[in-house]
């Protein structure tokens, strides 16, 4: 959301609370009972749901077009992991549906657990066919992709020029000029990881990577902290996403620190998708869900409330998006059988390797 | 105290061992049982006993660096070092654990070099505000790390204050972010206060007739302080430091929050492998890391029970005016502090008033009230899964009431086993604490596993989750602090004081409440400042343990406002909760000296 909106949103909220009211009750989750009422639980990440986000537009819209349904959400601490491990212990799956999920954490699902975590939703999607191919992460149908992201660099344009190449990045004239993730513990730091082995291989990118280190690379827990300390100029580049703009632009806002570099003219591509629990009983409604996510206006609101870009190719986000929001001449990513068996060891090397 | 003591005696008898085995009990079913859950996967594999998961990372030079060969090659170490002197002792490779101690060590001289002086001040020195400021010192010990690298970045960035000045006096600038100079100035930023407030506590309860003894007897002040005080404080001194490793050892956050990846720690790596679900691993680490703070803490406890320094109920040491009119000036000793303030000023007051200065400014620099409003907005806000502030605030205080009422009682009763406890106490205590070296992350993966998803117990599958979960789970956590607070100042009580009251005919638990609990209430009301800082600060196992958005503490509405999908990577939101965080905590710390300063002797 734009800095403006959020300050006239703030405001509003606080004339609310000296009035004394507490706006959105029908918004409250009402737990009810009855043969005919249904509730589907969607577990997703902290910031999915809450005042303002994507996750709660589609709750209240999807409850408006279907009476006696309620929608509520996990947030478990733990993300998948909450229901790969119920799963192994043998106890049910407590949520109909995961959204939010990513190739590597679809790929780590399958290796621990002999079950089926997810069902496959894909071939009775109807608008399935409208997904952007480039985002279609699991070759088995069960995930499906609802958003992108793309990452990119963000850098100070009176600091450096950006890179062109990967190569640039080991130059001396980029010493000390980056800061990325762990990739751990990040989802862009595992996603510009990715690319790097994308672009030199798997059996070369430990090297590359050496030289990055020798270069003076920050790698620092996550996004938030990375970014933070690129605004508080301790390097004039960090990882991020292609979407930084739509958070930082207007007249008051210097726009020479929020400038969008693209490595060999591409973005990583960093899908997020959804999936149905096999041990959902609902599991008809939370494929009506995923229908719902599907249609081109909910991926709009989807794409400007998550600040990520439509899934869909018939989505329009509207002009203040698209201004803002840059999508890669090219995109980038591994493909569901490239990351199976490999993932994991490939981080581990890498990390193995900063910290050795 | 005007307890009926008619009580029946035989209900006295039993009270203390019946407190120590509830104890037990509590600690059993909160702690073991999850953790041991967790780490059994480091010694078994398919229901087998089997030592392979450790051998593995011990012989594994990237854990374990040089110190690999005497697992892998024990006959060949001599050798080794004999090479290695001849090659004019080259560096060695520290390996994962290695460095980890290696920080932890630094870290831990920083934080006493740090923290002693403060003590000196706060136990020898009347000034305004003093008991205000011994009442805050345990502030730093509930902020996040994620704020803490916010106020240091303040503080020690490129464009920082501290680089500001010493421009001023021509000096620097120092590029400290990312280095492990930064880490170790963190850690004494959380731990420095930790030492300062164990210390002080010990000091203010040096009997001054002591003292005046040996003055009288022709000992110099300086001969008196080496003979008299600081015998008595060594044992505080110690824990202080035993605790600073113990924590700096399990450091996470704060590591790759201002350091960086190849500054990672062990709890690094058991985060990463709890992560990617390979639990064997994360266990085997985390077990290594316990096994290696237990083994310090009960080297430290077997030294601090040599320690025995007889303490009556005498008067404290009377405190001198900081303030002396204009000799202050000159005088060296004021001096010296007058120094001492300034440090303390750039690495703890610093970082904490930069987070208030970022909490009401903009990223252009300009003054906002914007994320107090954005508080607001969510308090308002009727939409489902907001966190709203003021239920956390009331969560927060209501677990660390909570959680005081368990954990004094918890520490005390273990304190009391450990100090009289005959062979073999000191052993128990080490394993009783083992709350305080247990990785958050190894406890809370063990919470997940038993009482979050349920476990069976005679047929029924039981779920324990909630508000009491929370505080069951604080209160483990926290009463290794009342206890390492008590157990020194019970054991360095006159013992005659004791047999007197029994010999007169009083029980074992009169004499206990009535004669030692007052003498060592200044050490209880240290030990239950530390326990509501532990409460308040808690993340790992409360995040898990909350039914939702309702039962979420301060330090957990802080993180979701830093993930924030609306404002990117803003911090502001999460500033103000902090500053919120920080006026309550102090606010509470307060009271809970005033209130508790009344049974001060």
């Amino acid at each position: 959301m734009r800095r403006r909106t959020f300050l006239k949103t703030a405001g509003a909220g606080s004339v609310v609370a000296l009035a004394g009211c507490t706006g959105g009750d029908d918004q409250n989750g009402t737990t009810t009972t009855g043969d005919s009422e249904q509730t589907l639980t969607v577990a997703t990440y902290s910031s999915f749901t809450g005042e303002d986000t994507a996750g709660n537009y589609l709750k209240s819209a999807f409850e408006d077009e279907h009476d006696d349904v309620t929608v509520e959400f996990a947030v478990p601490e733990n993300g998948l992991n909450q229901y790969v491990l119920q799963k192994q212990q043998g106890s049910d799956v407590s949520a109909d549906m995961y959204v939010g999920l990513n190739t590597a954490e679809l790929v780590r699902a399958e290796t621990q657990l002999d079950a089926e975590l997810f069902l496959e939703s894909r071939s009775d999607l109807d608008r399935a066919d409208a997904i952007n191919s480039d985002l279609e992460i699991d070759p088995e149908g069960r995930a499906v992709a609802y958003d992108t992201g793309y990452i990119s660099l963000v850098y100070d344009e009176d600091e450096v020029d950006p890179p062109e190449t990967f190569d640039d990045l080991l130059d001396p004239a980029y010493e000390n000029a980056l800061i990325t993730q762990n990739a751990q513990q990040s989802d862009p730091g595992r996603a510009f990881l990715l690319w790097t082995i994308a672009n030199r291989g798997a059996n070369e990118y430990l090297d590359y990577w050496q030289g990055l280190d020798d270069n003076g690379v920050q790698i620092l827990s996550d996004w938030e902290p990375a970014y933070n300390a690129y605004l508080d100029g301790e390097a004039p580049m960090v990882v991020s996403y292609s979407t930084d703009q739509v958070y930082y632009h207007g007249p008051d806002v210097d726009m020479s620190r929020h400038q969008v570099g693209f490595i060999e003219d591409q973005g990583y591509a960093n899908p997020e998708a959804m999936a149905r629990f096999a041990d959902s009983d609902v599991a008809d409604l939370a494929l009506a869900f995923m229908e719902f996510v599907l249609q081109p206006e909910h991926q709009a609101e989807i794409a400007v409330r998550n600040v990520q870009f439509p899934a869909v190719e018939d989505a329009d986000p509207g002009d203040e998006f698209s201004q803002y929001a840059y999508e890669p001449p090219e995109t980038v990513t591994h493909t569901y059988e490239e990351l199976q068996g490999n993932v994991d060891e490939w981080i581990d090397q890498w990390a193995r390797q900063i910290v050795g | 105290m005007t307890a009926d003591w008619n009580l029946s005696r035989a209900f006295q008898r039993v009270a203390l061992p019946a407190a120590v085995a509830a104890t037990i009990a509590v600690l059993v079913v909160v702690f073991y049982y999850p953790v041991g859950h967790v780490l059994a996967a480091a010694v078994r594999d398919g229901g087998r006993l089997t030592i392979k998961p450790i051998r593995a990372v011990l012989t594994d030079p990237f854990y374990t660096g040089v110190a690999h060969h005497l697992f892998v090659d024990p006959f060949g170490v001599p050798a080794g070092i004999a090479d290695w002197i001849a090659a004019g002792f080259p560096s060695v490779r520290l390996g994962l654990f290695g460095f980890t101690a290696y920080q932890a060590a630094l870290s831990t001289v920083a934080s006493v070099l740090l923290g002693l002086p403060g003590a000196y001040v706060l136990a020898r020195y009347e000034f305004r505000g003093r008991r205000t400021i011994r009442s805050l010192t345990l502030v730093p010990f509930v902020l996040p790390s994620i704020l803490v690298a916010v106020g240091f970045r303040a503080m020690f960035s490129r464009r920082g204050f501290a680089n500001d000045l010493l421009g001023v006096g021509g000096l620097g600038p120092i590029e400290l972010l990312g280095t492990l100079q930064i880490i170790v100035i963190a850690h004494a930023f959380y731990n420095a206060p930790l030492v300062t407030r164990l210390v002080a506590t010990a000091w203010e309860g040096v009997d001054r007739r002591q003292v005046e003894s040996a003055r009288s007897l022709g000992a110099s002040r300086f001969r008196a302080f080496l003979d008299v005080v600081l015998p008595a404080l060594l044992p505080a001194i110690l824990t202080g430091a035993v605790l600073t490793f113990v924590f700096t050892l399990m450091s996470f956050p704060i590591v790759l929050t201002l350091g960086g990846l190849d500054l990672a720690t062990v709890e690094v790596w058991i985060y990463a492998r709890v992560q990617s679900l390979a639990l064997q691993e994360a266990a085997t680490l985390a077990t290594l890391e316990t096994f290696l703070s237990l083994s310090f803490i009960y080297v430290y406890l077997r030294f601090e029970n040599r320690q025995v320094t007889t303490r009556g109920a005498g008067q404290s040491l009377s405190r001198e005016r900081l303030s002396i009119g204009w000799r202050t000036l000159v005088d060296p000793r004021r001096l010296a502090i007058a120094g001492y303030a300034v440090v303390v000023a750039v690495v703890i007051v610093g970082p904490l008033v930069s987070l208030l200065v970022e909490s009401v400014t903009d990223p252009s620099g300009q003054f906002t009230t914007a994320y107090y409003e954005f508080l607001l907005a969510r308090q308002s806000s009727g939409a489902v899964g907001t966190v709203r502030p003021l239920p956390a605030v009331i969560n927060s205080l209501v677990f660390g009431a909570g959680t005081l009422l368990l954990a004094i009682p918890m520490g005390t009763v273990v304190a009391i086993v450990a100090t009289r406890g005959g062979r073999g106490s000191r052993l128990a205590e080490a394993i009783l604490t083992a709350p305080l070296a247990v990785s958050g992350i190894v406890v809370g993966i063990g919470l997940l596993l038993t009482f979050v998803f349920g476990t069976t117990v005679a047929g029924h599958r039981l779920v324990v989750i909630g508000p009491v979960a929370i505080v069951f789970a604080h209160a483990a956590a926290a009463y290794p602090f009342v206890t390492r607070n008590v157990a020194p100042a019970l054991g360095g009580l006159d013992p005659r004081l004791r047999e007197v009251a029994r010999s007169l005919g009083a029980t074992r638990l009169r004499a206990l409440v009535e004669i030692e609990l007052p003498l060592v209430a200044p050490a209880l009301l240290a030990g239950a400042a530390f326990a509501f800082a532990i409460s308040i600060g808690e993340f790992d196992s409360t995040v898990l343990l909350a039914e939702g958005v309702e039962s979420y503490t301060m330090p957990v509405a802080l993180e979701r406002y830093v993930g924030t999908r609306s404002l990117g990577p803003n911090l502001g939101p999460a500033t103000a909760m902090g500053t919120v965080l920080l006026a309550v905590t102090g606010l509470s710390f307060v009271v809970i000296d005033r209130l508790g300063g009344r049974w001060e002797p």
